[in-house]
């Protein structure tokens, strides 16, 4: 009973947040609709049992993904209002593509429940572990049959990592040139390092 | 069909999170509602202008952020997930053994290259 | 009873806003960029649903690496704007044709 009414309440709350994240006319309220969006994502995924993914969803997408998003929005100094000139434009082409796309959707549901459609059985090991939490199965899961899926992530993650750095980094390289201040090479500077005292014949000039 | 029994443990949570919305919602909506009902509200352009110290503003509150914070946005997203990845590492090591230990330090050593690269490159300076 | 066809409702849902509003703000790929990240939304919901309801775990495995691949798309792809904003100063869709023939 309360489980059906917190379903409806986080389904209609991500739905209606998805549909302002996409027509809201300032992106920082884009955002944060994307957040409230992904925080009821994870209330769904609770509710079915998958919390870990759940807490994950919050920790990653509400912590990290969704301030990213933020920066960008206020580093750009754009004229927003320009940018939405080609809303009516597009509106009706998009709606088609939706009606569509929904309309297949919903053809897929409802040939599942004509029910000639079998869901599958899922194979034994990968079954969560009987009286452990869902975190320990999912780790048992994916450090023991999956491990090397889990490589391929830290190798996505180390792409991502390099990547950005070598394509935001180009302003700073570019500063490198510069040369820095050195305070305690300044301070430790004497007067017999820095000047020289020559007496240059006449017509010769210094060499520096 | 999906057990119930640990969504108990949920119920506070949900419990909290409506009392916190009805809270938030009338400490919101009751000023407004209260001046419009006994007549106080009346907006007027110097009440709508923003304030700051009497004078009139002198540029818009957006002000643009540096791009320095973007590369220490990402860095943090990317060893969020490399912490994120360790949870359940830790809790399921009687389950995966040695195995499991040896995939994590790799998992580590992948990531200790990214981050040397990122200070060799200086991204985590901020001159 | 809340069943599997619930979430897949909802998740068809939000694919389908996810979809529309990568046609809707075509020339804002802020917008789009978060559109997409609706998209994997809908798709992660749909794997964790189904690995609940059938009782197998690999969809919330894959879960978190769609999730892994979101997050580095996500740090990629604003890296990327952010450069074409800092080359071109708009970061309009429509005016990326430095390399048309």
């Amino acid at each position: 009973m309360i489980q059906a009414f917190a379903f409806y309440l986080f389904a209609a709350l991500v739905l209606a947040s998805g549909a302002f994240t996409i027509l809201a006319r300032n992106p920082v309220h884009s955002v944060l609709w994307l957040i409230l969006a992904f925080f009821n994502a994870a209330g769904l995924m609770v509710i079915v049992g998958a919390e870990f993914i759940a807490m994950l969803l919050v920790i990653v997408y509400v912590g990290a993904v969704a301030v990213l998003f933020l920066f960008v929005v206020m580093m750009l100094d754009i004229d927003f209002a320009e940018l939405r000139s080609g809303l009516v434009r597009y509106f009706p082409l998009g709606l088609a593509i939706a009606v569509v796309l929904a309309a297949e959707l919903v053809l897929g549901v409802g040939a599942y429940r004509a029910g000639a459609l079998e869901l599958g059985t899922p194979a034994a090991e990968t079954a969560p572990l009987v009286g452990e939490a869902n975190i320990v199965s999912i780790g048992a899961l994916l450090y023991g049959r999956y491990l090397f899926l889990f490589e391929s992530a830290g190798i996505i993650l180390l792409v991502a990592m390099i990547g950005a750095i070598v394509l935001t980094q180009r302003e700073a390289r570019a500063d490198a040139g510069r040369s820095q201040q050195n305070i305690s090479r300044q301070v430790s500077r004497r007067p017999e390092e820095a000047t020289v005292n020559t007496r240059p014949e006449v017509g010769q000039g210094v060499q520096l | 069909m999906v057990a119930t029994e640990y969504l108990l443990g949920y119920l506070p949570i949900l419990i909290f999170l409506g009392v916190a919305l009805a809270l938030s919602a009338l400490f919101v909506f009751l000023p407004i509602g209260v001046s419009r009902i006994t007549g106080s509200h009346r907006p007027d352009t110097a009440k709508l202008s923003e304030y700051e110290s009497g004078f009139p503003a002198f540029e818009s509150p957006r002000s643009q952020f540096d791009v320095r914070f973007y590369l220490v946005a990402i860095l943090f997203i990317i060893f969020d997930l490399e912490a994120a990845f360790l949870f359940p590492w830790a809790v399921s090591l009687e389950f995966t053994g040695w195995p499991g230990w040896i995939t994590m330090m790799v998992f580590l050593a992948e990531l200790a290259i990214g981050f040397a690269y990122a200070w060799k490159k200086g991204a985590l300076e901020w001159e | 009873m809340i069943g599997i066809e619930h979430y897949i409702v909802v998740s068809s849902i939000l694919f389908v806003l996810g979809v529309l509003g990568i046609f809707l703000n075509r020339k804002n790929v802020i917008v789009i960029l978060m559109a997409i990240e609706l998209i994997l939304l809908s798709v992660n919901i749909n794997f964790v649903a189904f690995s609940a309801f059938l009782n197998d775990l690999v969809g919330q495995v894959f879960a978190m690496l769609v999730l892994t691949v979101a997050a580095g798309e996500a740090a990629i792809g604003l890296a990327i704007l952010v450069i074409y904003y800092r080359s071109r100063g708009t970061i309009a869709v429509d005016d990326a044709n430095r390399m048309k023939g």
